[in-house]
């Protein structure tokens, strides 16, 4: 088990000794039992960390903003940046150091187990515990959460209120850390790709009527741009322009603004958007499932990353935040590769 | 400034104005905003053609040029010269391909005359967008490498030698001479194969031109063409040539006895060995492989009775690099493997050979001086067997190709076997005779008429051993009757195959393989001696199974086609390269990982492009994620322009 009183201890000895420049992690939330995101440089705040089955986020996302703002300092500091990671989070270190985006110097990664279970869909609890307010929610042993209500205490099945990422989750175990806590405990994943397999199954007019429908609701909020930690291109392709604006820029190549998508909501439109953030997350998506998390229509993007995922995983035996120094799919060819989908 | 741009629309006779309306083409692109001028030629390659090109440009003061024609492959360069010619960048003309990509491929007229004004459409778009560029200028190193030393090194490197340029050869094992001097004569003249061979193999060692480093390997190759740097192994042969006085004593003590690869398994030899007599370079080598250890302790005895002291176990393999400006490979062929073969009892009999190791029996100076005597008694065969395409031209189960050569040599050997046994009786199982060739059809005339060789057409079913002959069952599909040969020895025509290593060799030298695995040229009819990659040549039997003149002319065109690149002072690259926008590289590194030329490299945390290295494929633009990455005159910009046009109205 996490003892989160040494979490906060490293925590607060790290800071004080000015090893990292702040960390990242989990607090309680001002309303509510799900954390927030908490950003913590005085030590005396390291109290203030926490660590539950209801810290959803995938806070790497948090170290693509800092890298972004460091190049546009002038003086920066480059002191590490502490971060606190589950096995999914740190795959996605794994991607950014395999990328290239971060130096491994650039973070002190506080790992922390999932505890042979994982972190609680929000809706899925709710349903269970039929509308009770829930106070506080813990890590049990033998893959149980203990809930709090407003009620009482109460074990539920970790598996009845795991978020669906997890359900089929590869790492539910930091696979990259500076220190960790909590034990390693390897959790048997059956079916890692039975969620997608259910879309699979369908016809493929009725997969098409299902992603119609699914990809006209969507907004184009770019929720789902904004919290994906691989997502990190200065000039993404739904943007009008999609070249950098230099000082010998002419302003008729200004005026020669690429429009790849439009900006408008339209169901084709949706589609480019998705199926192009899909393919440019292929071989890169750890899964972290906050896409899908975070889209207020309910989409379910994982659904379109998981596919190219499982695959990568066939096809090439492809596996994405395992390894910092593999090549990245798309750019790399084995001799071995099936060639017998190209026609 | 306002674009003026022309457009030429070439009929090709009636190749595209068979299917395509060019004069319709001619009109809607007239109307094409940007477009200046615009007109239909019968055959704009034609003088007449170009020149009206040539004028336009200079009339109607013209700044981009798009002809409509056939695929730029063929006559980018003609129109591109053309516009150069007229005084504006030769990069501001653009091909719209409405032949290969449009009216070859369809019938319906008004479909095809509507994919051909889009197609134009989507060239003018592109042209609109081109920066006029000047080729780059790379120098020359003027010095080549030969890999392999058989005939068709030996022949290139001495034809590119006597042009007066510096020549490295490399040959793998430790004497040059190749297959063809393991022959005994040579078809159809029947002159020996060791004379006329072993000249050209000592002009090679006394040459000034040529540096030869024999028992090496070629390790690596990087640069480009002009520029290559080769890095070579040279494995030790633990015997110093300058000090050694070929004595031979070594030999005499050593107490190893493996087989003789130049015999071909027939003969045996020592640890230390000289491959044969007129080995170049005249020297022992120290088989490492077969040697009970270079420790003293472990035997020591030929270094114990070496009087001038020429043997150094001590000897370190040594890397050697060299910098050349191009490659010819020839490395040769192998025989189709023993395993493959085991229906003939290839392997499992003794009296079962290969066509080599007969070569070797029938020769003066292989293991019985040139008496033919079966391997398993050493008596005269009086009766032998020759079965043609033994592994070729079998796609079920062996090669699918021809081996080409096995039809001649096979009839010389039926006629040698003769000349040795006059009593004799050879047979030759064939499935057709290929005799294309000067004097070729008369020589296998020859073998029929003079030395009373019996054709059988058809295949051999089954051969076994029994009192002592080998038993040949078989067909002849000519009479249709079974046949069944009580014969003292068989002799496959074995299929050739591509070298061993000649795959990995491939790879080192990013150069393509056919579906045989012998080496590809860069087109089969007007490229042959090119490899796809500029400045590597192919010749021998390492592009496709040959006979040794065809060898000889390969190698010499091999060499003239490298002579073109050494004796230019500079070579000119296409600017059309990719190009790095700083502000967007994240630095991820994987144009690098997918750049099949390897011209992109990461330098402080950004990608670099090596500018002669790309060949502006644009397999980086495709990749990037970010758009860092460009191809100039194909920018991302000019592609959405060029999508949009043909897409529109």
């Amino acid at each position: 088990m996490v003892k989160l009183e040494d979490l906060k201890k490293e925590a607060t000895q790290i800071l004080k000794s000015g090893k990292v420049k702040y960390i990242i992690g989990y607090a309680k939330g001002a309303a509510g039992f799900m954390p927030i995101p908490a950003f913590i440089s005085d030590p005396e705040d390291a109290e203030n960390l926490t660590w539950n089955p209801a810290c959803v986020h995938n806070l790497t996302k948090f170290i693509v903003d800092e890298k972004k703002r460091l190049k546009k300092e002038k003086k920066p500091d480059n002191r590490p940046i502490g971060i606190i990671v589950k096995g999914c989070d740190s795959r996605a270190i794994n991607v950014l150091l395999q990328e290239k985006y971060i130096d491994r110097d650039d973070v002190y990664l506080l790992g922390v187990s999932c505890e042979k279970t994982g972190v609680v869909d929000e809706k899925k609890l709710a349903k269970t515990l039929k509308g009770q307010r829930v106070v506080q929610i813990d890590f049990e042993d033998n893959g149980n959460f203990l809930v709090t209500t407003e009620s009482g205490s109460e074990k539920i099945p970790a598996e009845d209120v795991l978020a669906e990422r997890c359900i089929e989750c590869k790492a539910n175990f930091p696979v990259v850390f500076d220190i960790v806590f909590g034990e390693k405990i390897k959790r048997q994943v059956d079916k890692p790709f039975q969620s997608v397999e259910t879309i699979e199954a369908l016809s493929q007019k009725d997969r098409w009527k299902f992603w119609k429908e699914q990809l006209d609701k969507c907004i184009r909020c770019y929720a789902c741009r904004s919290v994906c930690p691989m997502c990190y291109c200065d000039e993404c392709v739904v943007d009008t322009i999609s070249f950098a604006v230099e000082p010998d820029t002419s302003a008729e190549e200004k005026a020669q603004k690429i429009k790849w998508i439009e900006k408008s909501p339209n169901l084709s439109e949706n589609i480019v958007y998705h199926l192009t953030r899909a393919m440019h997350l292929a071989g890169r998506c750890i899964d972290c499932g906050e896409c899908e998390r975070v889209c207020p229509l309910d989409i379910p993007i994982r659904f379109l990353n998981k596919k190219m995922e499982k695959d990568a995983k066939n096809f090439f035996d492809y596996e994405v935040g395992f390894d910092p120094d593999q090549p990245s799919l798309v750019s790399s060819f084995k001799d071995e590769d099936p060639e017998d989908f190209i026609r | 400034m306002k674009k003026k741009t022309g457009v030429f629309v070439c009929h090709c006779g009636i190749n595209i104005a068979g299917t395509v309306d060019v004069k319709k083409v001619t009109k809607d692109l007239a109307k094409h905003p940007g477009v200046e001028h615009s007109e239909d030629y019968i055959y704009m390659c034609s003088d007449p053609g170009q020149n009206l090109i040539i004028d336009s440009i200079k009339e109607k003061g013209l700044d981009k040029v798009v002809v409509a024609c056939c695929s730029p492959t063929l006559h980018e360069m003609t129109f591109r010269n053309a516009a150069k010619s007229a005084g504006i960048n030769e990069f501001q003309c653009e091909i719209a391909n409405i032949r290969e990509q449009c009216s070859w491929v369809h019938k319906d007229m008004d479909k095809a005359t509507d994919k051909a004004t889009r197609i134009t459409r989507s060239a003018v778009e592109r042209v609109q967008g081109n920066e006029s560029l000047e080729p780059i200028s790379i120098p020359v190193t003027r010095r080549a490498l030969v890999i392999g030393g058989g005939i068709a090194g030996i022949q290139a490197a001495l034809d590119m030698a006597n042009t007066g340029y510096e020549v490295v050869l490399v040959e793998r094992s430790p004497s040059i001479g190749g297959h063809m001097i393991q022959l005994s004569e040579t078809f159809p003249t029947l002159d020996c194969s060791q004379c006329i061979l072993t000249p050209k193999m000592v002009e090679v060692s006394k040459h000034p031109k040529i540096k030869l480093l024999t028992y090496s390997e070629v390790q690596d190759v990087s640069g480009y063409v002009g520029n290559f740097k080769v890095k070579i192994l040279k494995k030790p042969t633990y015997v110093d040539p300058e000090k050694c006085t070929l004595c031979d004593e070594c030999v005499r003590v050593c107490p190893v006895v493996t087989s003789n690869e130049f015999d071909l398994g027939l003969t045996g030899r020592r640890a230390i060995y000289i491959p044969f007599p007129q080995a170049i370079p005249a020297t022992y080598t120290l088989d490492i492989k077969n040697c009970p250890g270079l420790l003293p302790i472990a035997c020591g005895k030929c270094a114990d009775v070496c009087d001038p002291e020429a043997i150094d176990y001590d000897m370190k393999p040594e890397i050697i690099e060299e910098d050349v400006g191009a490659i010819v490979i020839a490395t040769g062929f192998d025989l189709y493997e023993k395993e493959n073969l085991s229906e003939y009892g290839y392997g499992k009999y003794p009296d079962v050979l290969d066509g080599l190791q007969f070569e070797r029996l029938c020769s003066a100076s292989g293991p019985t001086q040139g008496k033919i005597l079966r391997p398993s008694d050493h008596k005269e065969p009086k009766e032998v067997v020759f079965i043609q395409c033994a592994g070729s031209r079998d796609p079920e189960l062996h090669c699918a190709y021809c081996s080409k050569i096995c039809c001649m040599y096979t009839a010389k050997h039926a006629m040698l076997y003769k000349h040795h046994v006059h009593d004799g009786q050879a047979y030759i199982f064939y499935i057709d005779i290929r005799s294309g060739g000067k004097g070729y059809e008369e020589f296998v005339q020859r073998a029929v008429e003079e030395d009373g060789v019996i054709y059988l057409r058809g295949k051999v079913a089954k051969i076994f051993e029994e009192k002592g002959k080998v038993k040949v069952w078989g067909v002849d599909t000519l009479s249709g009757k079974d046949i069944e040969i009580d014969a003292d020895m068989v002799v496959l025509a074995t299929a050739m195959r591509p070298s061993d290593g000649a795959e990995d060799l491939a790879k080192k030298l990013k150069i393509a393989l056919d579906k045989d695995g012998f080496l590809a040229e860069a087109h089969p009819k007007l490229k042959p001696v090119e490899s796809v990659t500029a400045g590597i040549f192919l010749a021998g039997a390492a592009q496709a199974p040959k006979d040794i003149p065809e060898v000889v002319a390969q190698a010499s065109g091999a060499a003239a086609k490298a002579i073109a690149i050494l004796s230019q002072e500079r070579l000119f690259h296409s600017p059309n390269v990719a190009k790095v926008n700083l502000n967007l590289c994240t630095g991820c590194g994987m144009c690098v990982d997918v750049c099949p030329y390897e011209a992109v490299s990461l330098k402080d945390g950004k990608a670099e492009v090596n500018e002669v290295l790309c060949e502006g494929c644009g397999t980086c633009q495709a990749t990037c994620l970010r758009a860092a990455i460009e191809v100039k005159n194909l920018t991302p910009a000019q592609v959405h322009e060029m999508i949009t046009a043909s897409l529109g109205g």
